[in-house]
């Protein structure tokens, strides 16, 4: 027989069986919908987490106090007159409280050197950053992150206004909207030498940035930096205790390490449920096989060959799994889609996923069920002609 | 010499079923010749049903050959008796056997798309095949639209529509009301006078009577092998 004969063969018993062919697909159905909606989650997760880092620049050094009294800003100085330093600002941070007339709230208070907000570009929410010349003239502007003005209730009226910070008068000049940032939330930011008045910390500040003129000159100064500081500070080779060098690139790859397991982990999982799947066709299609024993006799006493028999089950197994696969591939996108806007991630289709989820498919179809089909196919006609 | 279809020879078909042999079959011999109409008669387990397998190449004998159409099946392979099964044997079984979720047309079409036909020529055939047979208004009827007697028709129109060298009726009106079953025999009568070759298995002495040629099985043996109606 052709082959689009025996496909017609397994279509038709497909359909006349409709329910028990849904609910076999059931499992291949969850399985490669959960595959689906889990890749994209952690691809959705790491595009995020690799944004806030990036914007954060790939070529800059953070060198954070492991103790408030650790680095001051004479070291800043000194780190800012190596070679191919092309920008350098610190923070200093405290606890306190932000306050509107009617509101009150904890918040992180963070003093940052006039480079920063060039440096960072943080996405602004409303209103505009600490400009370079109220840092010249007027210290006491505030910029809030995006939780602290949520914790507030700050709305867009305020903008100009007059709000509190541990109680001294300061003028709300823009608010950010770092939502989707690492770190950078439940905070509001001031300048430095604002800061000094609202929790006196001088000359110490809790961390130093200094970015590298390029990316490749990174490393490089990575050790020239750590070197300076070991060198004012009198410590050894193995002693780190004061501060942490850390570099953008590097906290990347580490955040790509971290969801590459993760993914993977996942997978396993989703792998795990279309196994289930796939034992689930192989299941019914032993039990088809047994059911239509004498229709298979009698196939072969009118001139069906082993190989038409065959061709027909394992036709039967794939088109199952197939067909979950599509049904699982789609019910995933749309699981995905929703996830992307509850996390506030692109959503897109991949074409790698497509490709994933239907061979996946095809390959559970043709591995579970070539042995029901094989057993069909070596049945013996008379053995299962007089089948009862 | 006339056209042999059919030849047994020594035929032996021993069953092994746990520690105990069965001999089924013991020592047959039995030609048949193109255009024969034969009975095989015989009490139930005599052996007919075996015999039947055996010259429809569904079975292989445990000793002894058997030749279709003048060769011999011994050496033939799984797929070439298929091969065989397909080109030169139509069957009619007791049950009807229609397939499942297909309609009559299909039925009949299925030994042709398994000879590799395209479905339109074995739609064609078929069609004109179950039209002969008085079914042209039930072609797409499933089984379970259709009664006994059609349903052997529908058989019988499947047998045909290979034009093989046999065709191998076990019991076929077993399952039907004596007058739908003496118009399945005398469509078989039919057939026959058409020049097709018939081997037909019944129990029945009256419906064996009318067979032109009758061949009584015991026990795994021939009994007797009448010829000339009587
Ligand atoms: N597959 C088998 N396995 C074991 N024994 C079998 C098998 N087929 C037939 N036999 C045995 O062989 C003998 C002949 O059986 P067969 O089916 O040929 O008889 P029959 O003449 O067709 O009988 P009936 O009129 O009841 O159909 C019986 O004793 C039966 O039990
Ligand atoms: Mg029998």
């Amino acid at each position: 027989m052709r082959l689009i004969g025996t496909a017609v063969l397994a279509l038709n018993r497909i359909w006349a069986t409709k329910v028990r062919s849904l609910l076999t697909m059931l499992g291949v159905v969850i399985g490669v919908a959960a595959i689906v909606a889990l890749t994209s989650i952690v691809d959705g997760a790491s595009q995020g987490i690799n944004k806030s880092l990036a914007t954060l620049g790939t070529n800059q050094l953070n060198i954070t106090a492991l103790a408030a009294d650790s680095l001051t800003e004479q070291d800043a100085e000194e780190l800012a007159a190596l070679d191919n330093v092309s920008v350098m600002f610190v923070q200093a941070q405290n606890q306190g409280t932000i306050a509107t007339s009617d509101n009150r709230v904890n918040a992180r208070l963070v003093g940052v050197s006039s480079q920063y907000f060039e440096a960072v570009k943080p996405e602004l929410a409303l209103g505009s950053y600490l400009s370079s010349s109220s840092f010249a003239t007027t210290a006491k502007d505030v910029v809030f992150g995006a939780d602290a003005a949520n914790d507030l209730g700050i709305t867009k009226e305020l903008l100009g206004k007059t709000v509190k910070l541990n109680g001294q008068d300061f003028r709300l000049v823009g608010v950010l909207d770092d939502q989707a940032g690492f770190g950078t939330s439940g905070r509001v930011y001031v300048h430095i030498d604002a800061a000094r008045k609202l929790f006196s910390q001088y000359p110490y500040v809790s961390s130093i940035v200094i970015q590298a003129a390029t990316p490749e000159q990174v490393d490089t100064l990575q050790l020239q930096a750590d070197l300076l500081l070991r060198e004012r500070y009198g410590l050894g080779e193995q002693t780190t205790a004061r501060y942490t060098i850390t570099n953008q690139a590097s906290l990347i790859a580490a955040v790509g390490s971290i969801t590459a397991t993760l993914g993977l982990l996942l997978t396993g999982i989703a792998a795990i449920s279309l196994l289930v799947g796939g034992i689930g066709i192989m299941n019914i299609m032993l039990v088809s096989v047994r059911e239509r024993t004498r229709e298979i006799g009698v196939r072969r006493a009118i001139g069906a060959k082993q190989s038409n028999i065959l061709t027909q089950f394992l036709i039967e197994a794939i088109v199952l799994s197939l067909a979950g696969g599509i049904v699982g591939l789609i019910l995933g996108q749309i699981a995905a889609f929703f996830l992307a806007i509850i996390g506030d991630w692109v959503f897109s289709i991949r074409l790698d996923t497509i490709g994933l989820a239907l061979g996946f498919s095809l390959l559970v179809g043709v591995v579970f069920g070539v042995w029901p089909a094989r057993q069909a196919a070596k049945l013996e006609p008379i053995d299962a002609l007089r089948f009862e | 010499m006339a056209d042999e279809v059919v030849r047994l020879d020594k035929v032996r078909r021993d069953y092994l079923v746990g520690e105990q042999i069965t001999t089924a079959l013991d020592g047959v011999d039995l030609v048949i010749e193109r255009g024969e109409f034969v009975a095989i008669v015989g009490p139930s387990g005599s052996g007919k049903s075996t015999m039947m397998n055996l010259i429809g190449c569904l079975d292989r004998p445990s000793k002894g050959s058997v030749y279709i159409a003048g060769g011999s099946t011994n050496e033939l392979s799984d797929n070439e008796l298929t091969s065989l099964r397909s080109k030169s044997i139509g069957f009619v079984f007791q049950q009807f056997q229609l397939l499942p979720n297909s309609t009559a047309i299909e039925n009949v079409m299925a030994p042709l798309l398994y000879q590799g036909l395209s479905t339109r020529e074995a739609k064609r055939s078929a069609a004109k095949m179950l039209t002969q047979l008085g079914l042209g208004d039930r072609m797409t009827f499933d089984r379970n639209r259709l009664s006994g007697g059609q349903q052997q028709r529908v058989a019988i129109a499947r047998a045909l529509v290979t034009n093989p060298d046999i065709v191998l009726a076990d019991e076929p009106t077993g399952a039907l009301d004596s007058k739908t079953g003496a118009a399945v025999i005398q469509l078989l009568k039919d057939l026959h006078r058409e020049g097709r070759t018939i081997v037909l298995i019944t129990h029945d002495l009256e419906i064996a009577a009318s067979a032109p040629r009758r061949v009584f099985l015991r026990d795994g043996q021939i009994e007797r092998d009448e010829k000339g109606s009587r």
